[in-house]
């Protein structure tokens, strides 16, 4: 009886600032083992565990009789039986440098994370510091106490279930309850899945508290670099570029003057490599002119993007028109905007990851569709995530989005070659999306994902047919590929005409070509 | 034809080397000192790679060696028509970086796997646009972090 008090009062010197009810988070898994540690503690202990290991490796101290008259108190309390042994040992750790901002300045992004919990749980501090903490982690094991890490992997996976599932139920109390268990989990875990599971988790914590970031909650020259940094980093855009590309030349292919509506020009990085190919067309380069569309935010930014496209443009010997339309909402395009000249110029319009945003409001798709037919194009190239994030119901498109970003993380992972800052910034852009896909709603949940054949559906009821991408844009699509590094994760699908870039046989990215449908022709059928 | 070109250069290299062995104070004479224009046209019958190592000789060869119209060569050789002309082709290269950068920073990672070193239409094309998107961003791109 003596001793269980004497054990209680070292606990409780241990735990001086944290809160009684924190003896009620002892870690379940270890619990079973025999083990007593606190799931707060745990990346601290696996630290203690894995310098003991190197102290006992290194130093000759099983021949000495140190450890021989060490009284151990309480062994099932990892956290302070290590302690002691190291103290014992005469092991003084250096100090860390788990500074997260030493990766990058971004204070944005930190303003961003300052709408946490509310409460001061130390694994709810966990979640925030996930991404970062994993970043400068990631090149120290971490000692799993004899638990595999496939199996912890498992583990992670069903824990998001189970809270999402909670989630779902409306069993707030609940979810609470397992998000705090999946953190630390989310932490201690190597590699691409720990770090999907630090984004959900947050996004799973956000949903249950409440707390709504509202988009774009960021400085949107922040959202750009990370676009930018997500476009060095893996070939997803690059693809998404080359293969509408692909599509519009084979459109314009005999026109004298080209016209590009661009529903999101963001930088501009898709039109520098179709100027190219057109002013290395067989007989001379057509006019080009482009009108790129962007947000209120960007700006004298578009005008500054139109003048490196004309010089571009003037040192390949391109004849170059640029208009910057700036607008709100997509909703806001008139046709008369546009200014089009069907007599001397083949109109195309390109929409790259612009669709799916416009599902949030009932009626916003199906305007911009017939704005879009109104002016005439010969062709329109649609890419879009493959990828069904727009369910009714909250646990489908969890679990669509945890596979889905799984892969794409992964991805990520396995180009060694990737500069470790692309890498960091990509994860973060990739992040925001799982924020917004699991934790938004409403008006604001804009990361509307929908799969080819929804698109296709959409497509077709708002009077457009699909034009069958030639082989051509599948070989350059192979060949980007083969560039990119990945190794042979990398795969491009024929689907009916549209191509697809699919990571290990999942397809992730859909690029697919459209026309407006001959009306007369449905008549004569 | 490349096997002939070969032979020729080392023939000649076994025959400069004796040429400079005995006119050692005639310094007209010798390999290292080989006459530009015979070396630039030398240097059109070699492959990529011969190129390339070339240009680390001395400094006349490396000047040589750089020449755009022998890396105009290698590009352009085994390659069948894109359908533009050659005087287009060059003019916008040489406008987005010249064919030595297109070579050594597209080209040459996309013939490494196969064998023969063919660079086909597909590979050229996609070569042209990254370097198209590589002058691009390095025209003062300020929002790109260092």
């Amino acid at each position: 009886m003596k001793r269980s008090h004497q054990e209680t009062s070292v606990e409780e010197v241990h735990s001086m600032g944290k809160k009684l009810e924190d003896d009620n988070n002892m870690d379940e898994f270890l619990s079973a083992l025999g083990y007593k540690v606190r799931s707060s503690d745990m990346a601290d202990v696996a630290q203690k565990l894995e310098q003991l290991e190197v102290v006992l490796s290194n130093d000759d101290v099983l021949g000495s009789n140190a450890l021989n008259d060490t009284v151990h108190y309480n062994p099932s309390d990892l956290s302070s039986w290590a302690e002691t042994m190291l103290s014992e040992l005469n092991y003084y750790p250096p100090s860390l440098d788990l500074d997260p901002t030493r990766i990058c300045n971004l204070t944005p992004f930190s303003d961003d994370n300052e709408c946490s919990s509310t409460t001061s749980d130390n694994s709810s501090k966990r979640i925030r510091l996930g991404p970062w903490c994993d970043s400068s982690e990631s090149t120290r094991p971490v000692v799993m106490l004899g638990v595999d890490s496939q199996e912890t992997g498992v583990r992670l996976v069903q824990a998001l279930v189970a809270c999402a599932e909670a989630v779902h139920q409306e069993n707030l109390i609940l979810a609470d309850a397992l998000v705090k268990r999946v953190g630390p989990l989310a932490a201690s875990q190597a590699g691409a899945m720990g770090k999907v599971a630090t984004y959900f988790a947050e996004a799973l914590a956000r949903r249950i508290y409440r707390i709504r970031p509202s988009s774009p909650a960021v400085d949107p020259s922040f959202e750009e670099i990370l676009q930018m940094h997500f476009y060095e980093s893996c070939p997803y855009l690059k693809f998404a570029h080359f293969t509408a590309n692909q599509a519009i030349l084979e459109a314009v292919a005999t026109a004298r003057g080209v016209h590009v509506i661009d529903l999101g020009i963001n930088q501009g990085m898709q039109w520098p490599a179709l100027m190219q190919a057109l002013a290395l067309r067989p007989g001379g380069s057509p006019s080009f002119r482009l009108t790129g569309v962007g947000g209120p935010s960007e700006g004298d930014g578009i005008q500054q993007l139109g003048w490196k496209l004309a010089q571009l443009a003037q040192a390949i010997g391109v004849e170059f028109e640029f208009k910057g339309l700036t607008v709100e909402r997509l909703t806001d395009l008139e046709p008369e905007m546009f200014e089009t000249r069907p007599e001397s110029e083949t109109l195309v319009v390109n929409s790259v990851f612009e669709l799916h945003p416009l599902l949030a409001r009932p009626g916003s798709i199906e305007k911009l569709l017939a704005t879009v037919k109104a002016v005439k194009p010969s062709v329109v190239t649609v890419v879009e995530q493959e990828a069904n994030h727009n369910g009714v119901v909250f646990l489908e498109r969890f679990n669509e989005a945890l596979h889905y970003y799984s892969s794409l993380f992964d991805s990520l992972e396995d180009g060694v070659i990737i500069p470790s800052q692309d890498r960091v910034m990509s994860e973060v852009y990739l992040g925001r999306q799982i924020l917004n896909v699991v934790a938004a709603e409403g008006t604001d949940r804009i990361e509307r994902h929908e799969t080819l054949d929804q698109w296709r559906k959409r497509l077709g009821s708002a009077g457009f047919d699909p034009v069958s991408l030639g082989s051509d844009a599948f070989k350059q699509a192979s060949l980007l590929l083969a560039l990119s590094g990945g190794g042979d994760g990398y795969r491009v699908e024929e689907n009916d005409g549209s191509l697809m870039l699919a990571w290990q046989t999942k397809p992730l990215i859909a690029a697919s070509a459209w026309k407006v449908s001959d009306v007369t022709a449905e008549w004569r059928r | 034809m490349k096997r002939s070109a070969s032979n020729s250069v080392t023939n000649g290299d076994a025959s400069n080397k004796k040429m400079k062995k005995t006119t050692e104070e005639d310094s007209e004479i010798g390999f290292a000192n080989l006459d530009e224009n015979l070396l630039y046209e030398v240097l059109k019958h070699v492959d990529a790679r011969t190129l390339a190592t070339s240009s680390c000789v001395s400094k006349i060869w490396h000047r040589t060696a750089q020449d755009e119209r022998l890396w105009e060569l290698i590009c352009t050789r085994h390659w069948a028509n894109i359908g533009c002309s050659q005087h287009q082709l060059r003019f916008v290269v040489l406008a987005l970086g010249g064919f030595k950068q297109l070579h050594s920073l597209y080209l040459w990672p996309l013939s490494s796997p196969n064998q023969h070193g063919r660079l086909g239409k597909d590979e050229l094309k996609l070569s042209l646009s990254l370097l198209s998107i590589r002058y691009y961003e390095k025209m003062n791109f300020t929002k790109r972090l260092p």
